[in-house]
């Protein structure tokens, strides 16, 4: 697993390919749109998504900590897709192996569980949370001083080679003043960016991250 | 008291011809053949045109059973018979049709018309009381069956007749039908079923798919009612300035309004719904006086314009109408003199019905006009008259083994009054569909509805249809709520509903149409420009507008493919062409582009397989000719493009049309390599085609609809977007997670079967490799871009194979960027 390395505000970001990002002057883990719970949520609608999905999930998630090993994960929103279901319990039950690390939700639209069920998960929660040159928030924002980092997107490019093949392939996605994740959860779809010259973006490969 | 003796068939018979005797008609051959079959107690299958009797030589016995019945004893009110039309605008006439017969043989049936535009309330009493006679379709009887009670409702029928089966023959709404008919049948085993059909190449199977392996005696009646055709083509005035490709026959619009002149009324078919909408305007345009007395016809216009242009129609008030398929079916319009045909029908029995729609009156001739939309398309006209003239129909292949209408119907039944599964079990192995389901495909499908298929979780929460003492039931009201309101096969992307400010429906357009216009922006659509007011809830707001605009929406459809007949009279006149022999005029029009051809490639005999390379500056492009059809070529393509990557890595983005396919690369292509060593054997060629299939996007494509149909993609209810928000996927997502976590899955199999059998032809694949094998190969290197190969070179719709890895791929793009 290669790791792409992006400069922003003189701060060094990590680009992983997990899709995740790793913030090494505060070792943060950043990670965008889980959507825990969505293929159980689907479920229990009748509608059979493969429950493997979840554990799927669960254990890239349990991976990634134990790799990087951070002082906090910091989780820019739509952590869990929509009402409470047994998936919760998975992931209360990864935090709690990660005692001595810190768990910070900055909420997204989906997050609509109980205040106690985070406070089950050990998890704060803001809205939004401003760090060194950063202002993370779920949904993409303008801010006047700091640089954006969000999530909600989705984001996504649609790569073009000369004898007009295309693929689309989840990005991270840097503009001027913000720049947004792509989002984490398998079963998750993509949106397609269109960018300008300015903007810096990374597709996830495989076991890397390219700068496209 | 003396009992009275149930009339004969023969005295009833001898009803029927007297009741028609009062109406002025004589009974033909073939109605009497059915009335007669009918009381005998046959099942079985008529073929009879439009407009020929047809409704009668059934509607008749089933109403002679009931004087009999009567007359043994006194009946129960409720049904006994149930009439199936594929489309609503058909229900009226045959409601029309019924009554008539019924007051005047003074039987005290009642007869009532259930579709999805029924009311609530209708349906309601109809579900207290149902009519003898019920005019469905086969997604309102899928309802029915979805009802509590449902086998109470259905224990005296005595008859189901599917009209208009080619319609739904080659479609899922046939599975549909088997599905209620096996069942239907195990609850009323004196039940008969009928079809009524027009000519398909393939009768005897279209009839075995609709009796599946019913025991009672089986007959084939066909009409012997011949129409004469004349094919005509609009030629161009200047073939020299006639388009190459990529146009819609605009061109031509000046030269088709003599033929509206000529005629009462004409009705003018195009391809696409957008094609009819640029087609209005531009009439308008060269003709603005026939502004209030053209129509417009298709699928996404609203019900009630669709219907006031239909009536108007019939009352001679049009002098033209421009349609789609929209109008292929339907009620005939008498006052129609002459049928337009915009672009290439691709199939002869299409062209053949449209044509059809003209000349109705007995002995008649039938005027067809066929205006090319490119200059190669012109020996599309000299095929279809060609293929007219010697009768040649298509066959419509049965969908077979569509394991997503199985889940969908299973739930049904669970939503009504449950079902046990060795019973089902017993009925659909006696469908054409299902008969070759193993006990494990079976278990499989169950599993899917009621524990959501193998799953590795410790908590599972799924739920749908659950056992209770051997009875598969759904007891969720949100479950059934959802189903019901998805029962059917006909699937669509999100439209959103296009309204007046004021009030007043116009029709719908897709979502993705809609997401791309701002406030104020100008759109034609249904025969005006609207502006763009707002958006909300699925509708879009829009009032009149002065101002012209440009865009118009489009609807994403299938691209349709020629037949094999339509492929095999097309390669017919092209061997006459290069040999000079032909005497059509589409071809003599067509000289000087044959003469470019020859100048600077080939024109290809019957026994040549014409090989064209050319490099541009988008890299190293081979045209290849087999006149096969955009389907066959498709997995042609796509074989050789996967047997040279085995060569050496190389990517290719694949483009292709009705007369031949492109490879593209920014290598160069070995393509003599390739032909030497006979990459276009049939050997292993299912492996080879589901290899190159794993790469390109074909089965991914064809999982949409499974996906929506086996109830996996649910589209909202009208008006609740919000309730179903985090329920919300797509079929791309689903497609993407089977093929990680359950690769086995049947849906996906069943993704890639139906990409086989319908989307590639696999046999056509194979007979059109073997007929490859027996031709020579002429390779040419054009100077410049070829008469064949332009249409092809700029068509935007691709595939792409490549045996790269995708990293190298993406740097490689990424290298070129920079």
């Amino acid at each position: 697993m290669k790791r792409a390395v992006i400069q922003i505000r003189k701060e060094k970001l990590q680009l992983m390919p997990q899709k995740a990002m790793f913030w090494p002057t505060r070792k943060t883990l950043i990670i965008a749109d889980v959507h825990l719970g969505k293929a159980m949520h689907f479920r229990r609608a009748g509608i059979p998504v493969p429950g493997g999905v979840e554990q799927l999930n669960l254990q890239r998630l349990e991976d990634l900590i134990v790799s990087t090993r951070p002082n906090e994960v910091l989780l820019l929103g739509d952590l869990f897709h929509s009402d409470l279901n047994s998936t919760w319990q998975g992931f209360i039950d990864l935090r709690a192996k990660h005692a001595s690390t810190k768990f910070t939700l900055v909420t997204g639209n989906h997050d609509v569980l109980e205040e106690q069920d985070y406070t089950k998960a050990k998890l704060d929660t803001l809205p939004f949370l401003d760090r060194g040159p950063f202002h993370f928030s779920h949904h993409p924002t303008e801010h006047s001083s700091l640089y954006n980092l969000a999530g909600h997107v989705h984001p996504g490019i649609r790569m073009v080679g000369k004898a007009k093949q295309t693929i689309p392939l989840p990005c991270f996605f840097f503009g001027k003043t913000a720049g947004v994740l792509p989002a984490f959860g398998a079963f998750t779809g993509l949106y397609r960016m269109k960018r300008k010259e300015i903007d810096r973006v990374f597709v996830t490969v495989q076991d890397r991250v390219l700068r496209v | 008291m003396r009992v009275q003796k149930p009339p004969s068939d023969r005295a009833l018979i001898t009803t029927a011809v007297d009741w028609f005797t009062a109406q002025g008609w004589d009974p033909q051959k073939f109605q009497r053949a059915c009335w007669q079959a009918y009381l005998q107690g046959k099942n079985g299958l008529l073929t009879a045109p439009t407009g020929s009797g047809k409704t009668y030589a059934l509607l008749m016995p089933i109403l002679l059973e009931a004087l009999r019945m009567r007359s043994i004893a006194k009946q129960k009110r409720g049904l006994r018979a149930i009439w199936i039309a594929p489309i609503r605008a058909l229900t009226k006439e045959i409601e029309a049709s019924a009554q008539r017969a019924i007051n005047d043989l003074g039987l005290d049936w009642s007869v009532a018309i259930r579709t999805g535009d029924t009311t609530a309330s209708s349906r309601a009493k109809q579900k207290r009381n149902m009519p003898e006679l019920l005019i469905t379709t086969p997604e309102s009887l899928h309802m029915l069956l979805a009802q509590k009670g449902a086998a109470e409702l259905f224990s005296e029928m005595r008859c189901v007749v599917a009209d208009e089966w080619h319609e739904l023959l080659g479609s899922k709404r046939a599975v549909q039908m088997e599905l209620a008919l096996s069942r239907l049948r195990a609850w009323c085993p004196a039940m008969r079923t009928w079809g009524i059909s027009a000519t398909m190449g393939n009768m005897d199977q279209a009839m075995d798919v609709l009796l599946g392996s019913d025991p009672g005696e089986r007959v084939l009646v066909r009409a012997a009612v011949k129409k004469v055709i004349e094919v005509s083509s609009v030629l161009p005035k200047d073939i020299r300035k006639f388009p190459w490709a990529g146009h819609i026959g605009l061109r031509s619009v000046d030269q088709v309004l003599p033929i509206l002149q000529e005629n009462r009324t004409t009705l003018i078919f195009t391809n696409t719904r957008s094609f009819a909408e640029r087609w209005y305007q531009a009439l308008l345009d060269v003709a603005p006086d026939l502004a209030g007395v053209i129509g417009l016809h298709h699928g996404s216009l609203d019900r009630a314009t669709r219907d006031w242009v239909e009536q108007a129609l019939h009352d001679e008030k049009l002098k033209a109408v421009i349609c789609t398929s929209s109008l292929d079916l339907g009620v005939d319009f008498r006052p129609v003199g002459a049928i337009v045909q915009v672009g290439g029908p691709k199939n002869v029995a299409r062209f053949a019905q449209r044509a059809g729609r003209s000349g109705h009156r007995p002995g008649a001739l039938s005027q067809i006009h066929f205006v090319p939309t490119h200059a190669l398309e012109l020996l599309e006209g000299a095929a279809l008259r060609m293929a007219i003239k010697e009768g040649r129909i298509e066959s419509r292949i049965p969908y077979a083994r569509s394991f997503d209408v199985l889940c969908q119907y299973l739930v049904t039944l669970a939503v009504g009054d449950g079902f046990r599964q060795e019973e089902v079990r017993k009925e659909i192995s006696t469908t054409f569909s299902f008969n070759s389901v193993s006990d494990e495909e079976w278990e499989q499908v169950l599993a899917f509805v009621t524990t959501g298929g193998p799953t590795l979780l410790a908590y599972d929460e799924f739920k749908k249809v659950e056992v209770e003492d051997g009875v598969y039931k759904v007891l969720d009201r949100g479950i059934a709520l959802r189903h019901r309101m998805s029962i059917g096969t006909i699937t669509s992307d999100t439209s959103i509903r296009v309204k007046f400010l004021k009030g007043g429906y116009i029709g719908t357009v897709e979502e993705s149409f809609a997401s791309r216009l701002d406030v104020g922006d100008v759109f034609w659509f249904g025969g005006r420009n609207l502006e763009f007011v707002s958006i909300r809830n699925m509708e879009m707001l829009v009032r009149s507008s002065k101002e012209a605009s440009g865009k118009i929406p489009s609807w994403l459809g299938g691209r349709m493919s020629f037949s094999s007949e339509m492929s095999v009279v097309l390669r017919e006149v092209m061997d006459r062409t290069a040999k000079g022999i032909t005497t059509d005029p589409e071809v003599k029009k067509l000289g000087p582009l044959l003469a470019k051809q020859r100048e600077r490639s080939h024109v290809p005999q019957a026994n040549e397989l014409l090989v064209e390379r050319i490099r541009t500056k988008e890299g190293h492009h081979v045209f290849i000719y087999p006149f096969e059809g955009r389907a066959v070529h498709e997995g042609m393509s796509a074989l050789l493009a996967y047997r040279i990557s085995l060569l050496g890595p190389i990517s290719f983005s694949i483009a292709m049309n009705d007369y031949g396919f492109e490879l593209l690369s920014e290598q160069e292509i070995p393509i003599r390599d390739a032909f030497d060593s006979d990459l276009l054997s049939t050997d292993h060629l299912r492996h080879d085609i589901e290899r190159s299939l794993n790469e390109t996007e074909m089965a991914r494509r064809r999982f949409r609809d499974i996906a929506q149909v086996a109830g996996l993609v649910f589209k909202g209810y009208p008006g609740k977007a919000k309730a179903v928000r985090h329920l919300q996927s797509s079929a791309q997502l689903f497609f993407s997670v089977f093929e990680d976590m359950d690769p086995n899955n049947l849906l996906l199999r069943q993704a890639h079967e139906e990409v086989m059998t319908f989307q590639l032809e696999e046999s056509r694949l194979r007979n059109a490799l073997e007929r490859i094998a027996t031709q020579n190969i002429v390779i040419t290197d054009p100077p410049s871009i070829t008469p064949f190969c332009f249409p092809i070179m700029v068509d935007r719709l691709r595939e792409l194979l490549t045996s790269e890895k995708l990293e190298d791929r993406i740097a490689r793009m990424k290298a070129q960027l920079e």
